[in-house]
C-alpha cells in the first residue's frame, strides 16, 4: 500500500467520526439558526426560512445582553482567581522538605475527577440558607452570628456560582504552572541570591517573567472554557435569583431544550457564542502552534 | 529553611488542603445523616447521630420493604431518579469504557499518521484537531439533537457513545501525535528492513513503546466522558438511558429529594473518577500538561 493510501485508511475513523459529530452539526448549528426550530416544526419535519430574524431577535433581547455581561464577569473573575490562586499553590507543592506540600500536591488533582454536576449540587449544601454547611462553619467558629444567603443576593450570586468552578479548574491550572516551574532553572535563582536578591524579588524577576508563556496559555484555555460554564448554574440557582445568574450557555439550553423550545434562536446564540470562541482558538493557534508546527 | 517561613507555608498548605477537601467533607457529613438530625441543629458541623441509610436507599431499591427500618421508613415518596441510580452507574461505566476504547484506538490510528507519515494534509489535519478542541459543548449539543432525534439515536446509549467520542477525539490525536514522533525512527527501520510493514510497526513497535501516554489519555478521556453532562441531558429524556451526571440533574429542585440522599448521591458519583485520579496521580499530570503546551 502506498503511504498516501495507508494514511487515507489509518485516518478513516477519525475523519468519519469529526465529519459526522463534529463538522456536520457545526453546519448544521448554522441552518438551524436561520429557520424557526420548534417542537411543532420539528414533527412535520418542515424548517420555514427565517433569514436573520433569530439573530435580530437575539440581539433585540435584553436577557441574551444580561446573560452576555453575567458570562464576561464570571470569565473575568475565575480566570484571574484561577491563576493568581494557581501560582500560589504551584508554588507551594514546589518546596521540597515539607510533607504538606506532598499532600497538597496529591489533592490538589482530586477536583479533576469530580464531575461538575456533582460539585456544584453538593455546593447547594454548603451555600444553603438554613443549615448550609458554610453557615454552619461560620456560625460554629464565632465568624457570623446570623447565617448568610450566598445565593440568595442578585448582586454577589454570580461570584457564589463562580466559586465552586473555579474550585474544579484549579487542578488544570496549577499542574501547568507547576510543570512550567520545574523547568526553570536553579542557577538563575543561586545566581540571584549571590547579588542578594531577596525572595520577593527573585519572584517578580525570574519567576514570573519565565511562567510568561505558560500564563498566555492558561489565558486563552481557561476563559474558552469559562465563557461556556453550564452545570454549576444548572446545579446552583438556574439563572436566578431574578436574571443574576444567567450566562450564555444557559441562555442558549433554556432557549432550546425549555419551553418555548425555540432552537432556532437557541442555535444562533451558541454560534455567537462560538464565534467568540473561535477567535480564542485563532490567536491561541498562531500563539502556540507555530506555522509549519 | 528558616521556622517562620516554615510555619508561614505549613499554615498555606493546610489553608489549601482545607478548601480542596472542603465540599467534599461537606457533602461526606450531610450523607452520613437523617434530613431530621440534619435540621434539627442548624449550626452543627457535625451530627449528632450517623447513619448509612442514605446509601442503604441508594443500593437497596426504594420500594417499601427495602425502606423499613430506614429512615426513609415513613417518606411516602422518592423521585424514581434515586430508583434509577444504580441503573444510570452502569450505563455510565458502559459509556465511559466504550468512549475510552474508541477514543484511544481511532486517535492512535490518526496520531501516529500525523507524526510518521510526511503529507501535507495530514498537518491541516492536525491543525483542524487543534481548532475542534476549541468548540463548545453547547454548540454541539443543539444541532447532535436535531440530527439524532431524526435517526433515532436519542435515548441510547449508543447516541451518547458516538456523541462523545466524536468531542474528545480531538484531544486524544494531539496528545499522541507528539508523543509518537518522539519515539526514535531507528528502531522502527530496523523492524522494517526485517520485513514488518508500516502498520505492522505500528502495532508491534509504537504502540508497546507508547504504555504510558496511552494510560494518560486513556484516565483523562475515561473522567470527561464520566463527567459530562450536557450531552447526556440532551440526548436522553428516559431515566433508563441517562448517566450519572443526567439523573444527578434530575433530583434538582424535588423537595422529596433530602440533602443527605443528594450528598450521598454526589460522592458515589464522583468516588470511581477521583478513585482513579488517585491511583494513576502520575498518568494524569503527564497527560494534562502534556495536552496542553505541546504542539
Amino acid at each position: 500500500m502506498s503511504v498516501g493510501w495507508l494514511a487515507v485508511v489509518m485516518n478513516l475513523p477519525t475523519l468519519l467520526t469529526l465529519l459526522c459529530v463534529l463538522a456536520y452539526p457545526i453546519i448544521f448549528a448554522a441552518f438551524l439558526s436561520l429557520h424557526t426550530v420548534g417542537l411543532r416544526e420539528l414533527r412535520r419535519g418542515e424548517l420555514p426560512f427565517v433569514g436573520l430574524d433569530n439573530f435580530w431577535f437575539l440581539f433585540s433581547d435584553p436577557l441574551f445582553w444580561t446573560s452576555m455581561k453575567n458570562t464576561m464577569i464570571l470569565s473575568v473573575f475565575s480566570v484571574t482567581a484561577e491563576i493568581v490562586l494557581a501560582i500560589g499553590i504551584a508554588l507551594l507543592i514546589n518546596r521540597k522538605g515539607l510533607w504538606t506540600s506532598v499532600v497538597s500536591r496529591l489533592l490538589i488533582l482530586l477536583p479533576f475527577a469530580v464531575p461538575p454536576i456533582a460539585n456544584g449540587l453538593i455546593w447547594t449544601f454548603v451555600y444553603a440558607y438554613n443549615g448550609g454547611f458554610l453557615n454552619r462553619v461560620l456560625i460554629s467558629t464565632g465568624l457570623i452570628d446570623l447565617p448568610i444567603n450566598w445565593l440568595g443576593n442578585a448582586d454577589t450570586a454570580i461570584y457564589a456560582v463562580a466559586v465552586p468552578y473555579i474550585w474544579r479548574s484549579l487542578p488544570f491550572c496549577v499542574l501547568l504552572i507547576h510543570a512550567a516551574l520545574q523547568g526553570i532553572s536553579k542557577d538563575y535563582y543561586e545566581a540571584a541570591s549571590v547579588d542578594g536578591a531577596t525572595s520577593w524579588s527573585q519572584f517578580w524577576e525570574i519567576t514570573l517573567p519565565l511562567l510568561r508563556p505558560v500564563i498566555v496559555v492558561l489565558l486563552i484555555l481557561r476563559t474558552a472554557s469559562a465563557v461556556v460554564v453550564f452545570d454549576e448554574v444548572i446545579a446552583l440557582t438556574a439563572g436566578g435569583p431574578g436574571n443574576s445568574t444567567w450566562v450564555a450557555a444557559w441562555y442558549s439550553y433554556r432557549k432550546s431544550f425549555q419551553p418555548p423550545f425555540d432552537i432556532g434562536v437557541g442555535a444562533a446564540s451558541a454560534y455567537v457564542l462560538a464565534i467568540l470562541v473561535g477567535i480564542l482558538a485563532i490567536v491561541y493557534i498562531k500563539l502556540i502552534y507555530k506555522p509549519g508546527v | 529553611m528558616n521556622p517562620l517561613v516554615r510555619t508561614g507555608l505549613t499554615a498555606l498548605n493546610v489553608v489549601t488542603i482545607l478548601f480542596v477537601m472542603f465540599p467534599i467533607v461537606a457533602a461526606a457529613i450531610a450523607s452520613l445523616q437523617s434530613e431530621l438530625v440534619l435540621s434539627s441543629d442548624l449550626t452543627a458541623i457535625l451530627p449528632a447521630e450517623y447513619t448509612l441509610d442514605n446509601y442503604r436507599i441508594l443500593f437497596g431499591g426504594t420500594d417499601e420493604a427495602n425502606r423499613a427500618g430506614t429512615i426513609y421508613a415513613n417518606v411516602a415518596y422518592l423521585p424514581d431518579a434515586i430508583r434509577y441510580f444504580d441503573r444510570a452507574l452502569l450505563n455510565s461505566l458502559i459509556i465511559s469504557s466504550s468512549v475510552t476504547a474508541l477514543t484511544i484506538s481511532f486517535s492512535a490510528l490518526s496520531a501516529y499518521t500525523v507524526a510518521r507519515l510526511r503529507l501535507r494534509w495530514l498537518l491541516v489535519l492536525l491543525a483542524c484537531n487543534v481548532f475542534a478542541r476549541f468548540v463548545p459543548l453547547v454548540v454541539l449539543v443543539i444541532p447532535l439533537y436535531v440530527i439524532f432525534r431524526d435517526i433515532g439515536l436519542t435515548n441510547s446509549l449508543l447516541g451518547i457513545i458516538i456523541a462523545q467520542t466524536g468531542f474528545l477525539l480531538p484531544f486524544g490525536v494531539l496528545i499522541l501525535s507528539p508523543y509518537f514522533a518522539d519515539i526514535p525512527r531507528d528502531i522502527e527501520e530496523a523492524a522494517r528492513i526485517d520485513g514488518c510493514s508500516r502498520f505492522g510497526s505500528f502495532l508491534k513497535i509504537t504502540l508497546p513503546l507508547s504504555g504510558p501516554i496511552l494510560v494518560s489519555l486513556g484516565t483523562i478521556i475515561f473522567i470527561a466522558s464520566w463527567n459530562d453532562l450536557l450531552i447526556p441531558l440532551i440526548l436522553s429524556s428516559k431515566q433508563e438511558f441517562m448517566t450519572v451526571p443526567a439523573i444527578l440533574v434530575s433530583l434538582i429542585g424535588d423537595n422529596a429529594v433530602f440533602l443527605g440522599l443528594l450528598c450521598a448521591c454526589c460522592l458515589v458519583a464522583l468516588l470511581p473518577t477521583v478513585l482513579m485520579v488517585l491511583m494513576l496521580q502520575r498518568y494524569v499530570v503527564s497527560g494534562l500538561t502534556a495536552g496542553a503546551v505541546k504542539a
